[in-house]
């Protein structure tokens, strides 16, 4: 039964990395599943260079969405602004390191597309 | 007693594995399984005597009419319609309510008019409604729910005056259970002036429903939730209601007469079934409605509530569990619940893998979820064909969930 639910993902749930807000971040942004009620926080700072230099992520939902977003900000650090903007659903999936389901895919994308937001504002 | 076993071979999809496991499928309330009786009944159609319906000079049309009409036949007798030309098949419930705010409801509600609601509907019992009290100026108002999961009746009087035009409520809720007392409430609102509206999905294919005894002036349901296919649904209205009313969709069936600039309309029932039904899909409900009433609505009831009864017993000995709803004796097959810190999403992928099917949600019932503190639920619900041992499956499930996630 625990296949899906492998240990890295249960520890990324149970101690969420990055988690909490940043003081100056340039890039705010959220994601709100009304199917589950999955919400995602998402906060970048980036460097002079345009690399995102600090993450912090807060949210509630399901372990899926929150061990994704845990992960996702792990990821994010150092990437540049041209980097988040070509990041695909696929690569967000293949992160996660577990097999997803059709059924929970748009609970492990909830970071992404709360990334996305935050671009698009970003950009205006 | 119902003889499950018996009525579990006429459902093929009820032997196959998921995951390895056999199925459990608990997801009824959402959409029934499909007997082979309903199958083969639509297989007929297609494969010997397939033309469309009405009107047809020949006689793969005329089978074809006379299958079909012959469902609403059944339909009505089934929920005890007085007349044939009063049930009018539509998509599903949700199709059926905004035939209603749309045809009725434009041409009586009026700027202040109130339409009232239940804090424990679906949504698509809310919003038909938001967008003509939009429309016409009009206000909704809800009959609160205690925290039981039972309707605030005494608060029913306070909320009934002649402002109130019209009343819209769930005879069975899809998340709580709770079978409300029909009956009474149709009665006060008769007694105001209102025209009532009863959202039948959920009961019309578990309990005996019968339109006269209730006296509703409409009534909607949807046929793949009552071992019937997807796309035909049913709205009865009382005929007086229905002759006065304008007409929902505009297309061929539903004319009588068409002019450059105008139409006449259809009778009834036509004059609200506009364009090429559903009728392969009727012919199934019809099916259906034989194969439902073959084994008694009031046996399938009495097998609901024991299998109900028993899963609220075994549900609430695990510690964390909370349901939601009222106990047992005053709800129908739906047991929704949390269980312990794991969200339902989670939960019902757990059950998945364990072969459980569940639903987890807001099951169209957000406002109602708010109301009792919770974004979601994991629901179980209960058909003809499920079993004790299948809810001891649950229960397995559930355990093991817990302990995969450590909780």
């Amino acid at each position: 039964m625990s296949d899906f639910y492998r240990e890295h993902i249960l520890d990324h749930y149970a101690h969420p990395r990055n988690w909490g807000r940043l003081k100056n971040p340039d890039i705010v942004a959220d994601s709100d599943d009304p199917s589950c009620g999955d919400q995602v926080h998402l906060e970048l700072a980036l460097d002079e260079g345009g690399r995102v230099s600090q993450v912090a992520f807060e949210g509630e939902g399901c372990m899926v969405s929150m061990a994704s977003a845990s992960i996702f900000t792990e990821y994010l650090r150092g990437k540049s602004l041209e980097d988040l903007e070509r990041l695909t659903e696929e690569e967000v999936l293949a992160l996660l390191d577990a097999p997803i389901p059709p059924s929970r895919r748009r609970c492990a994308l909830a970071p992404l597309v709360a990334l996305r937001a935050g671009l698009q504002a970003y950009r205006r | 007693m119902l003889n499950v076993e018996r009525i579990r071979a006429d459902f093929p999809a009820l032997a196959r594995q998921v995951h390895g496991k056999p199925l459990v499928f608990l997801d009824s309330a959402a959409s029934s399984q499909k007997p082979v009786q309903v199958l083969e009944a639509m297989d007929r159609i297609y494969r010997e005597c397939y033309a469309n319906v009405h009107r047809g000079i020949y006689a793969f049309s005329e089978e074809a009419t006379l299958a079909y009409e012959s469902a609403r036949d059944k339909v009505a007798s089934f929920i005890n319609a007085p007349f044939r030309e009063e049930v009018i098949f539509t998509r599903n419930t949700t199709e059926a309510i905004n035939l209603v705010a749309y045809a009725w409801g434009r041409s009586h509600i009026r700027p202040g008019d109130r339409i009232l609601l239940t804090q424990m509907e679906h949504h698509s019992n809310i919003v038909p409604w938001q967008l003509l009290a939009q429309e016409k100026g009009a206000e909704l108002i809800y009959l609160p729910i205690t925290d039981d999961g039972l309707l605030n009746l005494e608060q029913l009087d306070n909320l009934l005056d002649d402002r109130v035009k019209l009343v819209a409520f769930t005879l069975m809720s899809n998340v709580l259970g709770t079978i409300n007392p029909a009956k009474e409430i149709i009665q006060k609102a008769h007694a105001v002036g209102a025209v009532v509206l009863v959202d039948a999905a959920q009961a019309v294919p578990h309990l005996p429903v019968d339109v006269q005894e209730l006296d509703c002036d409409f009534l909607a349901f949807s046929g793949h939730k009552m071992c019937g296919p997807t796309g035909i649904g049913v709205l009865y209205g009382k005929e007086a209601l229905l002759q006065e009313m304008p007409p929902f969709l505009g297309g061929g069936d539903m004319i009588r007469r068409v002019e450059w600039e105008s139409a006449t309309w259809n009778s009834l029932p036509w004059k609200f079934e506009a364009g090429t039904p559903a009728f392969v899909e009727g012919v199934g409900l019809g099916a259906a409605v034989d194969y439902l009433r073959g084994i008694g609505m009031e046996a399938i009831a009495a097998h609901e509530r024991e299998l109900t009864a028993y899963a609220m017993e075994r549900l609430g000995s695990l510690p964390g569990l909370r349901i939601v709803g009222p106990p047992a004796h005053q709800r129908g097959g739906v047991v929704a619940f949390t269980f312990r810190d794991i969200h339902p999403h989670d939960l019902a992928h757990l059950l998945d893998l364990e072969g459980v099917a569940v639903r987890a949600g807001h099951h169209c019932a957000q406002p109602l979820h708010r109301r009792l503190g919770l974004t979601a639920t994991v629901r179980a619900s209960f058909y003809l064909y499920n079993t004790h041992q299948e809810v001891d499956r649950l229960v397995e499930a559930l355990e093991q969930a817990a302990k995969a996630l450590g909780r």
